[in-house]
């Protein structure tokens, strides 16, 4: 039998992480009616067959209302990754491109952002903005560019001094040219994997600021929303309110670290032998 | 054509000390010209400054009496330096490196003896004697009229340098490209150049 190699075990784990990111997500949107049904007559069930993550206090199934909820913070993550990545993307060339003055603005920024604690700048402007789905997705947006930007920022300027760019000019090669030729290869493969690994953040952001009370509203399945209310039972002993929804969130923060590793191991010619 | 270095002084931007003081050197075409010197003592810079990679502080660079920003963005006067790991893209294929010089013609990627695999791998995938015939190569384009060559040989074995050293003896020759040979190497210098320099020598201080 063919022995497989590094890269072929990562195309696999990957493939497996996305199959059971968009599984979660379809599941939660088919789920989405039945999460929210409530039936007193089933009232906190611990884990059985038919209710695998057991019932809560108003006899909500967990599993559906876990899907759900899981679905909910993977359709965020995505956005506020976008954004942010987009966000960083724009500054950290704008810092490396655009002079001095621009560099010293735009590093301050950074610097700014990232010396006040994520957490309580992210209660801020969600609170600012209402909180709900849009406040957490501008709170998680405006605080999570930083370390990419900067990561962009110091790539850039790292590849202006290369000698096969300087090269490359003195041969003839116009800026956007050798930019495109030369600086994409090595932009592209640090701003899709930072992209990918920007969701675990934004996933666990948007499920401690929902717990806190500042983020998605109760009536909604979030993650957040059913670890802070399981909290007021686990005293109780009904620990599958909380255990299964915490693993769960665990398990799809470590898939999308899966999928942004694999992509990093991918997207670099130097490790191309593994 | 005459390459010719007038009075060039340089110090880089950190304060150190002054590198070059007006150091004058003319070469002509189908000349090559050897430069040698101690370790530190600016052969490097003074290539760059030729080149047109670094302005230099007092002095010009004149190519037939005109400045070298007078010939378009192609500059004919190419440097090969002396790190050809450092001078190809790590994450671009072997064949974009060709490509980007000025149509680099069969023959001279055979007489370097680049072989035709080599082209689809990537930089990490070569030696450094390797990458630096595509270094060599990138830099023999058309419009090239001067060539200076920082060091090209010194990671080599004495064959393969004797194999690069004729081809370029030939190629230069048949297309009267003047060429700067900086070595430390004073028998390598005997054997290809027609006169050899010293850039205590030529420099004013």
């Amino acid at each position: 039998m063919k022995k497989w190699n590094r890269r072929q075990w990562m195309v696999l784990l990957m493939i497996f992480s996305l199959f059971l990111l968009i599984l979660v997500t379809g599941g939660g949107l088919a789920f989405s009616e039945a999460a929210g049904a409530t039936d007193f007559s089933r009232r906190n069930l611990a884990p059985c067959l038919e209710y695998p993550f057991g019932t809560d206090f108003m006899g909500r199934d967990m599993f559906r209302r876990t899907v759900t909820g899981l679905s909910v913070s993977i359709r965020l993550g995505l956005l506020t990754a976008a954004v942010s990545a987009v966000i960083a993307f724009i500054l950290g060339l704008g810092a490396a491109g655009l002079g001095k003055a621009a560099d010293t603005l735009i590093s301050g920024v950074i610097d700014l952002v990232m010396g006040i604690p994520h957490i309580l700048l992210l209660i801020l402007i969600s609170f600012a903005c209402g909180k709900g789905f849009w406040g957490v997705v501008i709170g998680i947006s405006l605080t999570h560019w930083t370390s990419l930007a900067r990561l962009i920022r110091g790539e850039v300027m790292q590849l202006k001094e290369s000698n096969y760019i300087k090269i490359a000019s003195r041969l003839g090669h116009g800026k956007i040219r050798v930019a495109f030729a030369h600086m994409t290869p090595h932009l592209l493969p640090q701003f899709i994997t930072g992209l990918v690994l920007l969701f675990p953040h934004a996933i666990l952001h948007e499920a401690s600021i929902t717990f806190l009370g500042f983020g998605l509203p109760p009536e909604e399945p979030a993650i957040g929303v059913i670890l802070s209310e399981s909290m007021q039972y686990l005293v109780m002993g009904r620990w599958w309110l909380a255990l299964f929804p915490g693993l769960l969130l665990a398990g799809v923060v470590l898939l999308f670290h899966f999928l942004g590793q694999g992509l990093l191991l991918l997207l670099d010619p130097e490790q191309a032998h593994r | 054509m005459i390459l010719e270095a007038k009075n060039i002084s340089f110090c880089y931007d950190n304060g150190n000390r002054q590198i070059l003081n007006q150091a004058c050197l003319k070469i002509s075409s189908g000349e090559r010209v050897g430069l040698s010197a101690p370790s530190g003592f600016g052969k490097t810079t003074f290539c760059k400054i030729l080149a047109g990679y670094e302005k230099p502080d007092g002095g010009e660079v004149l190519l037939d009496n005109r400045p070298l920003a007078d010939y378009g963005p192609y500059c004919p006067v190419q440097m090969v330096w002396q790190h050809p790991e450092l001078s190809v893209n790590p994450r671009r294929k072997m064949k974009t490196v060709l490509a980007e010089g000025d149509r680099i013609p069969e023959r001279i990627k055979r007489g370097l003896g680049i072989e035709k695999d080599w082209e689809n791998r990537y930089p990490g995938e070569l030696s450094g004697g390797e990458l630096q015939r595509f270094c060599i190569a990138r830099a023999l384009g058309e419009r090239t009229r001067f060539l200076l060559a920082d060091e090209i040989s010194t990671m080599l074995d004495l064959i393969t340098q004797s194999q690069i050293w004729n081809f370029l003896l030939e190629e230069t020759k048949k297309r009267e490209i003047g060429m700067l040979v900086v070595s430390h190497e004073e028998s390598l210098l005997k054997q290809v150049c027609t006169r050899v320099e010293y850039l205590e020598r030529i420099d004013g201080a």
